[in-house]
């Protein structure tokens, strides 16, 4: 049984871009419905900082991996969603068609980068310490934990000038590595809530169909249904993704083989790691 | 002693970080694992940590010493083969 995942926001943008066909049909979709050229990298002026491209060149990217896989006749049995995945993920299972999910990730990922020009905020990127000193160190700077990923990779989120001293207090702590990233918002915290009310009036503006496959979040590892969507949308901007946990449920559900839909692959090596660890168990 | 080791730490890579299509022979014993390399990150680098404890019964303490370790295959047998002493 096989899973499509769907990663969140890339760090950067590959060297090197499709050039085939359905690359060129996934880049003129992401022009006209989400004001961005994932080619020339280009936006809508004033508005599509670096954060809002990486988002969309992020579901640009697996929209048009979910076409090269479903040209070769693949099919997934189970769609899994980390983060912003979940924009591409809606449209793989047919609740949201492309273009929509390309719109919603822009008016998302515009809203907050609005957020991001009266406060800084950052990410902070933590390998190696376990949960509990996580936390303490979260707790002590006034920041969030925003993505559990396995026991050992974890993302933290706030405001910028917090997390640069909670990175450091990581490594003081022993840490393997911990390092910041400027954001434009504090995706994952409860200081979302500020862009609630925007971002609920945007979610209304959409019809959701019933998933045609089973599409698991990232919060409590439910299968989300049609009239779920918009308010899990809301709620996944300030809840934590619970990577490993859904990998587990994943698993538990007999799923066997996973695809990494879109760029990179952090999400198949942290998959790797929870095996690693079960194996040790 | 260190360079006996080479091919071992390529074959640990390749299996700790289940590369596939990849041989120890397309490995470069010198060139960076990380970046312009073989394009590790620090997932892949915690992934080696533990296997090379595993394997080796040998330590990387902190990301000091990792960011040292980890620049190469070679510098990677090194340190395996300055621990074991």
């Amino acid at each position: 049984m096989n899973c499509f995942m769907f990663p969140g926001q890339p760090l950067s943008r590959s060297d090197r871009l499709p050039e085939d066909a359905g690359w060129c049909q996934v880049v003129e979709l992401c022009r006209r419905h989400a004001g961005f050229d994932p080619e020339s990298w280009r936006g809508e002026e004033g508005e599509c900082g670096g954060n809002v491209a990486l988002q969309l060149y992020g579901v640009a990217m697996s929209l048009y991996g979910a076409r090269l896989l479903a040209q070769k006749g693949v099919k997934p049995r189970i769609v899994a969603e980390h983060s912003m995945g979940i924009y591409a993920a809606l449209a793989c299972c047919g609740v949201v068609a492309e273009e929509a999910a390309l719109e919603i990730a822009s008016r998302v990922g515009r809203a907050m980068a609005r957020m991001g020009r009266t406060r800084r905020y950052a990410l902070g990127c933590v390998v190696g310490l376990t949960m509990e000193p996580l936390l303490v160190v979260a707790e002590n700077h006034g920041v969030y934990l925003a993505n559990r990923n396995t026991d050992r990779h974890f993302l933290l989120s706030g405001e910028r000038g917090r997390i640069e001293a909670a990175m450091a207090e990581a490594v003081a702590s022993g840490a393997f590595s911990a390092r910041s990233f400027p954001c434009d918002a504090p995706l994952h915290t409860p200081l979302m809530a500020e862009l609630e009310p925007e971002l609920r009036e945007v979610f209304a503006d959409y019809r959701y169909q019933e998933p045609v496959i089973p599409l698991m979040n990232h919060i409590d590892q439910e299968l989300l249904t049609g009239a779920e969507i918009a308010e899990f949308m809301l709620r996944e901007l300030r809840l934590p993704v619970q990577w490993e946990q859904s990998y587990r449920a994943l698993r538990r559900a007999g799923v066997n083989h996973f695809l990494e839909v879109g760029g990179g692959d952090s999400l198949k090596k942290y998959n790797r790691w929870i095996d690693s660890q079960s194996s040790r168990s | 002693m260190s360079e006996a080791l080479i091919e071992p730490v390529k074959q640990l890579i390749i299996d700790a970080l289940r590369i596939e299509g990849l041989s120890c022979a397309d490995i470069d014993s010198d060139a960076p694992l990380f970046g312009d390399g073989l394009g590790l990150d620090s997932i892949d680098a915690l992934q080696l940590v533990v296997a090379m404890e595993k394997e080796y019964g040998v330590v990387v303490p902190d990301a000091a010493t990792g960011t040292k370790v980890f620049q190469s295959v070679r510098s990677m047998a090194a340190h395996i083969a300055e621990q074991r002493k």
